[in-house]
């Protein structure tokens, strides 16, 4: 800021030694900042108006002027947009998307069964502009069918529950008839009541994480509050990794480094809590009594309930690339885990030792998916990997097929019939047909055909 | 877009985060600590420029006496301000190379700032790829973003808005050379004014994170200037003619 000052300084003193350049020669600030302000020797003559004759000052001006500017063009930040996966079921694709939707599309006939627009949000502009804009509800958990209902968790702060049928017949929304509701999750003093991580649907009742740091438990069929838990985040208050059911707990991982266990009828904490220096950036999954959890110290740890203590923490002699982002997935004593330095490995669940490894181009963000015998993988690049789990790889695996959808992909996908559904960054749905190792169909969402 | 990252963009977000680390997980005190570093960094070009204020200010007798010979004369005056400058080796436009390295180092921030604190998801997986493999780097993350009263992130309030308003005038008002120029004076009150305003308004309009940089850096702009130059310079002024004697040599 000295410089900025000097420069000022300098000016004026350059003024004097050529009398060719006044401040209103800089244009500082542009025309219409301070248009208001007029000269008290001219009063008819805006005072900032362009004189100039100078141009080294003209220089200056632009050159100080500039980076401010440049600092409010330049997008150092990305906009909530949103990445919510697709689902299918009864052959229906249900996904997000983009424009704040939730959509119902038939997987035989393309056919949009229905769709629901969430409510657009205020936010404010970016840069110098002091204003509010309205953008479109991100939507980042994938919708979870449960019989004629499907819930999803909004940026917004908002859990939907649509009816089917309801949305089918295109009625306004809330149809109680129909079980439909909607809540409205409170910011309780923190800056977000964004709800990021997907909903967990257990036998009466949603569990969600909010960006105001508690678990909620809400009754499935209507929606009212049954417990909320205490701030679980005090510092970072964003709980953006989704609770795992194991008996009668609920377990949360935190961006402050906790495992947290919580009464499942109640949301009381229980006794037991694991604390690590680093914070926990994946979701929790539970195998077994153990609890894998990615953290952003660039390890994996497995824990085991009861214990304050990590059972291992993998990689075991010097730690991965990047983050475990994605939450592992743990089939027959295996650990699958993709690493966002574009990395999968098998590792030993009870000893941490790694068993295999496979070296992707991209960082990998979606969670592998097990379809019988075969383990397939998204990287953001949009490469699908599929591997025989029951081949005897050596330290490195060789993917049974290699294919490319051609667009980036950072949400969860499902797998049905040999079949993989995958909405891409591109708003896009594809559908990937692993033993042919081929793309079936892809199609925009905004093409979807209305019926 | 990927070399300014690559040279400037990623170096400056990794050790700011670094620095957060180190200083207990304060990412407003790590900002400052980075102030301190970039002020020391361009010492070398600040030091020039300090010397040359100090200089314009020790000429000031001998400019206002020009100005008094001379003031019906511009022309005459002009040159023989130029032969004055030019005998004590003084470059008004001196202080173009520090202010030229300030500023990619400015966007630099504030774009780490707003790539650091990582506001949304997109900008957390963004941030991953971002960082390097240094574990000092990644067991910081995520960041703590309240400091003080202000959170980083979030858009500065009018407090931060005075304070770096506030700051900026007075160190301006530190190297305000007095005028004897009726027009030269209203031109100068009017700067005076203008720049403070524009950066407390940007204040409000910015990530707090930035605002609290350009408090930092002009109140160790005031500091160096104080210790430098020997005093408040033209803090003091009463009269246009009587500026304040400096202090020390």
């Amino acid at each position: 800021m000295f410089v900025v000052s000097s420069l000022r300084a300098h000016i004026m003193h350059s003024q004097r030694l050529r009398n060719m350049v006044s401040l209103e020669v800089a244009g500082w600030p542009p025309k219409g900042l301070f248009a208001v302000i007029r000269s008290p020797r001219v009063d008819t003559i805006p005072y900032l108006s362009y004189r100039m004759k100078q141009p080294k000052a003209l220089i200056l001006a632009v050159i100080a002027f500039l980076p401010l500017v440049l600092v409010s063009c330049i997008g150092a930040t990305q906009p909530a947009g949103g990445w919510a996966g697709a689902v299918v079921h009864d052959g229906i694709i249900y996904a997000g998307t983009k424009d704040g939707r939730v959509v119902a599309i038939n997987s035989s006939t393309r056919n949009l069964e229905w769709s629901y627009s969430t409510t657009p949000v205020s936010a404010p502009s970016s840069g110098l502009s002091c204003g509010q804009t309205s953008i479109p509800t991100a939507i980042y958990g994938t919708p979870v069918v449960d019989r004629d209902m499907v819930y999803i968790g909004t940026y917004s702060g908002q859990v939907l529950a649509l009816n089917m049928l309801a949305r089918s017949q295109n009625s306004t929304f809330p149809q109680q008839r129909y079980g439909e509701w909607e809540w409205d999750c409170p910011i309780d003093s923190a800056k977000s009541n964004a709800i990021v991580a997907g909903l967990l649907v257990g036998e009466d009742a949603i569990y969600v994480g909010s960006s105001n740091g508690r678990v909620y438990s809400l009754d499935k069929e209507f929606g009212d509050l049954n417990w909320q838990s205490k701030v679980l985040d005090e510092t970072h208050r964003k709980l953006w990794t989704s609770p795992v059911i194991q008996g009668n707990t609920l377990y949360v991982s935190t961006y402050d480094g906790h495992v947290y266990a919580l009464g499942l009828e109640t949301g009381q904490l229980l006794d037991w809590s694991f604390e690590s220096e680093a914070g926990f950036v994946s979701s929790p999954v539970v195998y077994e009594d153990h609890i894998y959890v990615g953290s952003f110290d660039l390890y994996l740890y497995a824990i085991e309930i009861g214990s304050n203590v990590s059972i291992w923490k993998f990689p075991q002699e010097k730690p991965a690339g990047k983050w475990f982002w994605a939450s592992p997935i743990v089939n027959e004593g295996i650990v699958y885990a993709g690493c966002l330095d574009g990395r999968l490995y098998a590792i030993e669940a009870g000893t941490g030792e790694k068993l295999w490894e496979f070296p992707g181009a991209s960082p990998i963000v979606s969670s592998p998916v097990l379809m019988d015998n075969l383990l397939i993988i998204i990287d953001e690049s949009g490469t699908v990997y599929v591997f025989d789990v029951n081949t005897e790889f050596g330290d490195e695996a060789v993917p049974l097929r290699t294919i490319s959808i051609g667009a980036s992909v950072r949400s969860s996908f499902c797998a049905q019939d040999d079949l993989i559904y995958i909405r891409g960054e591109d708003n896009s749905i594809y559908v990937v047909d692993i033993g042919r190792g081929e793309i079936v169909e892809g199609w925009p969402l905004s093409l979807t055909i209305e019926d | 877009m990927e070399a300014w990252n690559l040279i400037i963009g990623n170096p400056v977000l990794n050790v700011l985060i670094a620095l957060s680390h180190i200083l207990g997980g304060s990412f407003g005190l790590a900002i400052i600590a980075l102030t301190i570093m970039v002020r020391l960094a361009t010492w070398p070009l600040n030091k020039r420029q300090l010397n040359s204020t100090k200089a314009l200010q020790e000429m000031q007798p001998k400019i206002q006496e020009l100005q008094k010979k001379y003031g019906k004369n511009q022309q005459k005056l002009q040159q023989e301000m130029m032969k004055l400058y030019k005998e004590a080796g003084v470059n008004p436009l001196g202080c173009l190379w520090p202010m030229l390295v300030q500023f990619p180092i400015w966007i630099a921030l504030y774009q780490a700032i707003m790539r650091a604190l990582a506001t949304t998801p997109e900008n957390l997986l963004d941030l991953a790829g971002r960082l390097y493999s240094w574990a000092t780097v990644n067991q910081a993350i995520p960041l703590n973003s309240h400091f003080l009263w202000l959170d980083l992130g979030g858009r500065g309030d009018i407090v931060l808005a005075i304070i770096v308003g506030g700051t900026m005038w007075v160190q301006q008002k530190m190297t305000q050379a007095p005028t004897v120029d009726p027009r030269q004076q209203s031109t100068s009150r009017i700067m005076l004014l203008m720049m403070p305003l524009m950066f407390g308004l940007l204040s409000l309009s910015f990530p707090a994170g930035l605002g609290l940089y350009w408090a930092v850096s002009n109140i160790i702009g005031i500091v160096t200037q104080y210790f430098f130059t020997g005093g408040w310079g033209y803090l003091n002024l009463r009269s246009p003619l009587q500026p304040t004697p400096a202090k020390g040599k």
